[in-house]
């Protein structure tokens, strides 16, 4: 037994692991369900509202660390190209899959705590940061009827989550028993508290307007025309939330926290292996939420810019019975063969089977197309997220433009713009909107 | 009695910080060795001390920078060299003539070239050589070049240490250009080891010709472009007007030279005021400015480019047929005497003092580098900045630490 | 700056936007290989002829030629004389220790030379006071141990290149340039006669132009 056991490779020990323990859990699970289910049906259907929370910051949870491999490895490819370079271009088609690598990389690094460190808080901080960049898109809308918890204070809870990451960068500077570290800490700290405040009145304006917190309705207010969107009767607004939403999150110009070629690091000087990984997650998961809030509140969110003509493709593919199985079997068949045609006849250099892969491909991507462009159609929250994350990403996409352009600002000009020039302007903003609302309500 | 182990004897002076870890007080050498040091690691109300390097992303080198801060303001600071100390002076004086230039080469390894033009110089005075004119214009040529490819990085790592991080690919890129045009002269990249006593090591050749024809064909327009991103720039303009102000009366009395000197008003360069090879001959302005700051050192650099472009112009417009070295024997040995000559390198006057006391190694060498007499005014510089500015302040200086530790 | 707050950095945010999609500069390097200057100064490299023979014939004249001294010569040739070897000293385990004492102006023990007959140096340290140890009087002192020796025997060289302070490919090519300094002890006249009997007309050539030029025979024999 022992002899069979060594002479396995890796992958099969994995397997022959795996495999008997799926089949006694899954067993396990049919019984358990069959006995239990009728009254764990119950209790979930009681409990709607915990059982949706809890599924949503699950699936949250997940998605983020891809959502960060993205923004990661656009931020590397975008600064690359702006800088006459290629970027990441060997791992994966166009080096896409390099920021993935980069993930496990740090998994698996050495994840050391320094001497004279505070363990505990040391440990702490990077999920304190992690957490509260994630729960920040909770109460985001990314498409009709595809939000977490459609909270009607929504935005006030998005500040009050946002403003916890300070709490997570001041432990962490602290805790870490270095210099560096403490004066990073010490900056995010005044850096974050000084721009929570324009950023809050900034959207003070746009909120007279909405009437509502909820970011759900904020978002239903401005449709169908795109000239409906707050941008339009919020510039000012628009300005100042867009900048103090780059000091929030911490990007160029105001990456001060992280400065590298002054303060090492930051407050991230001493960490490494994953604990440093949640602070690179957090820090993009950042980028991205706030992206996506600017977006929610000023662009639209996931309304499309103007309203497309009412199409609805009836498909029934029940109603053709038989014929759907001999579709499925003989459609892809022959659209490959179809596509790979030309490939294989306009050039005689071409072997066969190359052209078959890129028939099929070519099938795959029009197959995808087509998909898409029913569920566009027939699905409003398909329509919806493409919207949403179309625009998201384009945030993004300027966000990493402005890091690959300006340099960085000083800690006393990033104050005084905050308290000087920030706060007036949106209170000057706050009082025209309130202004405008009494002159027109009237 | 494992606590005790830890505990410091009676007599050790140094600070226990914390008991439960032991950790002491690290920086502080004590007792002090000077008035200075006493001074220095003397700690205010609400002060400390900061350690920037020597493997600090931006010191330019291995340079060690002790920082006593109060808050973010820098309130002293003690800079710490010889992280780079080779000897160089020395190995030299162990070497021949020949020998010693070869030595001299990675002193300011971004401006070789420079390093090498002044014992040269003073090798050919000790010998009493003529160097033939088309060397001396292949020595200006090419000296030029890598002047531009110096200046063009100091552009780079300034942006670098404000912040951004564009400029440094784009001006490497300038700089890569004129490092293979160079290799394609010299036969290598950075330490070209090229000049030699009495002309140079080989004549200009199709492939160098080349690539600097297609690269001066573009080399304006592509640095102008570069340089409207921090030109322009409120941020970077806001940030380095008025930081590291000197007047050109302290400078002086910091010795200051080169660009550093010219920020503060003085058209003082060495090739007009003391003029050696063909620099009489040619055309070019020496750009002055006022101000004395960070910007204006970062500008007067710019401005120094585009003469270095006229100067390169014209040597190859006016370049003589000739030979490219003068006759001399193989092993040099010089009458006794003493020589000096003194360069315009891209940070300032960079010079060399030989003595020969007739045999075919230098009896004394010495190389009096510009990047050392500059970084003793960081001390009047910095104090009074925020840290974030330490190293614009520095970088605006443009030290080299291999010139500075030798 | 301009006018307008924010307008410099929009021009510089347009010009990053311009070189985003502007041609790339980077080399891809596995796949392709950057160009090499022709008059590239890499690694310095022997030659081999199409028999796999080394080309170097040991003239020691890239050794002299070398400002830098950065070509050095190490090992045993065919004939279990010279050192056959390239490259920096430094670069060689033999020639390593050596390098470094005698830039530090001490005395090198050479293992390479070991099997080498010792000679009696006294004599040649009489000679080399005699030059005050000058590199300038090489010839003299060349001649003057050829005198004391017979020939000159490597030990000699070997010492007169320390004391001295010329590089030893000097001192052989200034020994291998004159044809009176010989490197092996002359064959005696009689054996110098057998070998120029064997081919007779030269040895009548020989001695027809040392009687047109007036010189002896005592010359006969080397080379």
């Amino acid at each position: 037994m022992s002899r069979a056991w060594g002479r396995l490779t890796l992958p099969g020990k994995v397997v022959f692991t795996l495999v008997p323990l799926l089949l006694v859990l899954s067993v396990a699970l049919v019984i358990v369900i069959a006995v239990f289910g009728g009254a764990m049906l119950d209790i979930l259907v009681a409990n709607v509202g915990i059982v949706r929370f809890l599924v949503a910051v699950t699936i949250l949870l997940l998605l983020a660390p891809p959502s960060a491999f993205i923004i990661i490895y656009m931020e590397m490819k975008i600064i690359a190209l702006m800088n006459l370079r290629l970027g990441p271009d060997r791992v994966g088609p166009w080096g896409t899959l390099l920021s993935t690598v980069h993930g496990l990389k740090v998994l698996m690094k050495e994840d050391f705590t320094p001497t004279g460190a505070d363990r505990i808080v040391f440990t702490w901080a990077p999920i304190v940061v992690f957490m509260a960049s994630v729960m920040g898109a909770l109460v985001i809308p990314f498409a009709p009827g595809l939000i977490a918890q459609d909270l009607n204070v929504g935005l006030l809870y998005f500040f009050a989550v946002g403003g916890l990451s300070v709490v997570g960068l001041l432990m962490a500077g602290w805790s870490s028993y270095n210099k560096y570290s403490l004066l990073g800490g010490l900056r995010s700290a005044a850096q974050m508290i000084s721009y929570e405040i324009p950023l809050t009145l900034s959207v003070v304006g746009l909120l007279i307007l909405a009437g509502t917190m909820s970011l759900n309705t904020i978002v239903e207010n401005q449709g169908p025309w795109f000239t409906d969107w707050y941008v339009f009767q919020q510039p000012l607004g628009f300005v100042i939330f867009f900048i103090a939403a780059t000091a929030e999150a911490n990007r160029t110009p105001f990456d001060l926290t992280e400065a590298d070629s002054e303060i090492v690091a930051g407050f991230a000087t001493e960490y490494s292996g994953m604990r440093f990984g949640f602070f690179f997650f957090a820090e993009y998961i950042n980028v991205f939420i706030m992206s996506a809030l600017l977006v929610t509140l000023f662009l639209g969110g996931w309304q499309a810019p103007f309203p497309f003509p009412e199409l609805h493709i009836a498909l029934d593919p029940g109603s053709l019975g038989i014929w759907l199985l001999l579709g499925i079997a003989i459609v892809p068949v022959v659209a490959t063969l179809v596509l790979a045609a030309p490939f294989y006849l306009l050039r005689s250099s071409t072997p066969w089977w190359q052209a078959l892969i890129a028939g099929f491909l070519l099938f795959n991507v029009l197959a995808v197309g087509a998909v898409l462009g029913i569920a566009y159609v027939n699905f409003d929250f398909v329509a919806g997220i493409l919207w949403f994350m179309g625009k998201t990403y384009a945030f993004v996409f300027v966000f990493v433009w402005m890091r690959g352009t300006l340099p960085r600002i000083r800690i006393d000009q990033l104050m005084g713009f905050a308290w000087k020039w920030l706060l007036p302007a949106s209170l000057v903003n706050l009082f025209v909107t309130a202004a405008a609302i009494v002159v027109v309500g009237n | 009695m494992t606590t005790d182990t830890r505990r410091p004897s009676a007599d050790d002076p140094r600070v226990l910080l914390d008991e439960e870890i032991g950790v002491y007080e690290q920086i502080p050498p004590y007792p002090p060795r000077t008035e200075r040091e006493a001074e220095f690691y003397t700690l205010g109300d609400g002060q400390m001390f900061i350690n920037m390097g020597p493997q600090h992303p931006s010191t330019h080198g291995v340079l060690r920078v002790v920082l006593k801060l109060d808050g973010e303001k820098v309130v002293d600071i003690d800079p710490v060299l010889g992280y780079l100390h080779r000897g160089v002076e020395k190995l030299c004086e162990n070497a021949d003539y020949h020998q010693a230039i070869c030595y001299t080469d990675p002193l300011e390894y971004i401006s070789s070239l420079f390093c090498e033009w002044s014992p040269v110089i003073a090798f050919e005075k000790l010998l009493d050589v003529e160097v033939p004119r088309r060397a001396e214009y292949i020595r200006v040529l090419s000296a030029e070049l890598n002047r531009i490819a110096s200046h063009a990085l100091f552009m780079g790592w300034f942006a670098l240490d404000l912040g951004g991080l564009t400029p440094i690919l784009w001006s490497f890129i300038e700089r890569d250009e004129i490092v293979e045009m160079l290799a394609a002269l010299t036969g290598q990249r950075m330490l070209f080891n090229y000049f030699r006593i009495g002309g140079v090591n080989g004549d200009l050749n199709h492939e160098f010709m080349s690539r600097l024809g297609f690269w001066m064909s573009r080399a304006t327009q592509q640095i102008e472009s570069n340089l409207t991103l921090l030109n322009e720039n409120e941020l970077f303009v806001r940030r380095a007007r008025g930081l590291g102000t000197i007047d050109s009366a302290t400078a002086l009395r910091m010795c200051m030279t080169g660009p550093n000197l010219r920020a503060t008003g003085l058209p003082f360069d060495v090739r007009r005021a003391h003029p050696y090879s063909i620099y009489p001959e040619l055309d070019f302005d020496i750009p002055t400015r006022t101000e004395g700051d960070v910007l204006a050192r970062y500008l007067l650099r710019m401005d120094e480019i585009k003469q270095s472009l006229r100067i390169i112009d014209q040597c190859l417009h006016q370049m003589p047929d000739g030979p490219i070295m003068a006759r001399l024997p193989r092993l040099l040995r010089p009458r006794p005497g003493r020589a000096y000559a003194a360069i315009e390198g891209p940070r300032g006057q960079y010079s060399t003092y030989a003595i020969s006391d007739g045999t075919d190694q230098p009896f004394r060498m010495r190389i009096h580098d510009p990047s050392f007499i500059h970084l003793q005014s960081v001390g009047l510089l910095m104090p009074g900045n925020l840290v974030a500015d330490t190293m614009a302040v520095m970088a605006s200086l443009d030290p080299i630490m291999g010139g500075v530790d030798k | 700056m301009s006018l307008i707050p924010g307008f410099g950095m929009v021009r510089g945010m347009a010009l990053t936007l311009r070189r985003f999609f502007e041609p790339k500069v980077t080399v891809r390097y596995p796949e392709v290989k950057p160009d090499i200057p022709h008059k590239f100064r890499g690694r310095l490299q022997l030659l081999y002829d199409e028999y796999g023979t080394l080309k170097c014939e040991t003239c020691f004249q890239c050794a002299q030629a070398c400002p830098i001294e950065c070509i050095d010569m190490g090992g045993i040739d065919t004939k279990g004389r010279f050192h056959v070897h390239w490259g920096a000293a430094e670069t060689y385990g033999e020639r390593r220790d050596e390098s470094a004492l005698r830039r530090s102006g001490r005395p090198v023990p050479d293992a390479a030379y070991a099997h080498f007959e010792a000679a009696d140096l006294s004599a040649l340290e009489a000679i080399l006071e005699e030059h005050d140890h000058d590199p300038a009087h090489m010839l003299q002192i060349l001649e003057a141990t050829q005198a004391a020796y017979g020939y000159l025997p490597v030990a000699a060289l070997k010492r007169i290149s320390q004391t001295t302070g010329a590089w030893y490919a000097m001192i052989y090519g200034t020994a291998s340039y004159y044809r009176h300094l010989r490197f092996e002890p002359a064959a005696d006249e009689r054996q110098a006669e057998a070998l120029s009997g064997r081919r007779p007309s030269e040895a009548a050539f020989l001695s027809g132009l040392d009687t047109a030029l007036g010189g002896g025979s005592d010359r006969r024999g080397v080379n």
